[in-house]
């Protein structure tokens, strides 16, 4: 049984995240994954950009590294070269990952750093009050689209996966149990691995489109994702379930996986 | 003592008949002569709740409802809704008991491998109160004459010994209120009850035995709790809810089943489900 105060730092607690905020179960479930691989607290090291997901290492009882916006995947290089000992975890947001650190993370990802990013995907900025962000749908409120936004927002594994990251998966915040089981599959895996944690922001995105708060956006997110209907709202809880066919909506699991060479740094010896 | 009123309770679950037999022995008590009230609680009587009924009597009743630890009769057709019951009973009153069990959907503390918290049948309540005990097989009983469904009346039938109705009260509250055709069986059922003496209940595994003794316990950290609601919707029992000056409060948390659902949702860590203490200590020791 998976002990979280082991892994807190109880003398921070509370968390700054607002009520209802899914990023504090993001956390938990990763918990659960180093909990599950039997890491050692001091060997794996956490960091992050700027941003609300990226407030979460202040909380883990890890090494953590708190960098400076969007920057967290160059800090991350650094980190796993000079320390290839150590598990190192990059956990962003989508503002941080996409928008600012976009060409960080492309690159990270194309070199097949042995890293795992969790990309914390609220669609919107969270933390500056709720601007438009890449990730914003079409037509959703925020604050710098009072009209509904008109861009197409990214696909971020879909862009990693392009960008040659060497595992990709997404899961949704209201699925704690599959979100330990992926993040704790895409650490094991050796080489660059991205994880898309569909999370939310209740105080700006479901606030404006009028979703609800923590619990309704539970109960939204899940409704967004391929092959389940309406989990939360019967008060009954089910794991990912695949559908029969592919009706439109979020791809769930893992996306891609294959074996690359990992980068190290180091020049190949020459024959 | 004899002007002062007396009580009796019925309780069972829905279904069972327990209205139909506190009809039965409400009658039989005015044709002796009797003043009598009686009430009952049914709320969920179709779908297998707990239903129990008062009745008083005597030369003056004024109100239905027998007080804790006054009634000179307990009869209950099942083992537990005899439990729920028994402090309603007077030092020294009798207990009539079916020894069959019901175990409801609500005692299932563990729905993987369905381990239920229902009290194991055991005489120690009731000799604990020097009660007078009469623990039936009546359901037994019933089917030896041809009918289950008389089982009711094997019970009356041991009730009016603790009784001072005459027998052709009884008989004719019975065969006036059974349902068409079944006077014989439900006279032949009483009958048999009033002979009937009471069973000796055979050794039981201690509950220990089955590592389960009751809800999981829920500790919530209200200095970390923001009040999001989102335990309190996900869980299935509504063992939660936020009070209305928007803190959370733990409403019902024997109906907990420890499936964890409020704990692993909840984005602020403010929640920890412990095992049920089994025996005194913690099942799980260093969960907290
Ligand atoms: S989920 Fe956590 S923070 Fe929200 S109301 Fe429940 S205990 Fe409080
Ligand atoms: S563990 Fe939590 S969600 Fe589950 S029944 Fe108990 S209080 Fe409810």
């Amino acid at each position: 049984m998976l002990d979280v105060d082991v892994y807190l730092r109880q003398w921070a607690m509370p968390h700054v995240l607002c009520p209802g905020c899914a990023h504090g179960i993001v956390l938990r479930s990763f918990f659960g994954a180093v909990d599950r691989l039997g890491l050692d607290q001091d060997k794996v090291a956490m960091v992050a950009g700027i941003g609300c997901s990226s407030r979460l290492v202040g909380y883990a009882d890890f090494c953590t590294l708190h960098g400076t916006h969007g920057r967290a995947p160059a800090f991350a290089t650094g980190l796993k070269l000079a320390r290839p000992d150590l598990e190192v975890v990059v956990i962003t947001g989508d503002g941080d990952a996409l928008a600012i650190g976009g060409n960080h993370l492309i690159h990270a990802a194309r070199r097949n750093v042995d890293m795992t990013v969790l990309m914390l995907n609220n669609s919107i900025y969270g933390m500056t009050g709720g601007q438009a962000a890449p990730t914003t749908p079409q037509g959703s409120i925020a604050s710098t689209t009072p009209q509904g936004s008109v861009e197409t927002p990214f696909d971020a594994c879909r862009l990693l996966a392009g960008a040659g990251a060497s595992f990709v998966g997404r899961v949704l915040a209201a699925n704690p149990g599959a979100m330990t089981d992926i993040i704790a599959d895409a650490m094991a895996h050796r080489g660059f691995a991205f994880v898309e944690v569909v999370s939310d922001c209740p105080v700006y995105y479901g606030r404006y489109n009028k979703i609800g708060e923590g619990a309704d956006m539970l109960t939204w997110m899940t409704r967004l994702e391929q092959g389940v209907a309406d989990p939360l709202a019967e008060k009954r809880f089910v794991e990912f379930v695949p559908g029969a066919g592919a009706p439109a909506g979020l791809a769930t699991g893992v996306l891609q996986r294959e074996e690359r060479p990992v980068f190290t740094g180091a020049r190949k010896a020459t024959p | 003592m004899s002007d002062r009123s007396k009580g009796l309770l019925l309780a069972g679950v829905g279904g069972q008949g327990v209205i139909l037999a506190s009809m039965i022995v409400a009658d039989a008590l005015v044709r002796a002569g009797n003043d009598v009230k009686q009430s009952e609680v049914h709320g969920m009587a179709q779908r297998g709740g707990s239903v129990v009924s008062h009745i008083r009597w005597g030369p003056r009743v004024s109100s239905p409802l027998a007080p804790k630890g006054s009634a000179e009769v307990l009869a209950a057709f099942e083992w537990a809704e005899g439990l729920r019951w028994i402090d309603y009973v007077r030092p020294g009153g009798a207990v009539v008991v079916d020894v069959r069990t019901i175990i409801p959907p609500g005692a299932c503390v563990d729905r993987r491998g369905w381990a239920t918290a229902y009290p194991r049948i055991d005489d120690g309540p009731i000799a604990d109160r020097r009660l007078q005990p009469r623990l039936l097989n009546a359901a037994a009983i019933a089917s030896g004459l041809g009918n289950v469904r008389a089982a009711n009346s094997v019970i009356l039938g041991s009730v009016a010994g603790f009784l001072d109705i005459d027998d052709q009260y009884w008989e004719a509250a019975i065969s006036s209120l059974v349902p068409k055709g079944t006077a014989e069986i439900n006279l032949a059922a009483f009958r048999a009850g009033k002979e009937a003496g009471t069973v000796v209940i055979p050794a039981q595994p201690a509950p220990e035995a089955t590592g389960v003794a009751g809800p999981h316990v829920i500790e919530v950290k209200h200095d970390w709790c923001k009040a999001c609601d989102i335990c309190s919707r996900v869980c299935p029992e509504y063992c939660l809810a936020l009070t209305l000056d928007g803190k959370l409060a733990v409403v019902d948390p024997d109906a907990c089943t420890g499936c964890r659902l409020c704990e692993i949702l909840c984005p602020d860590f403010a929640i920890r489900i412990h095992p049920p203490v089994v025996a005194g200590v913690a099942a799980g020791e260093g969960a907290s």
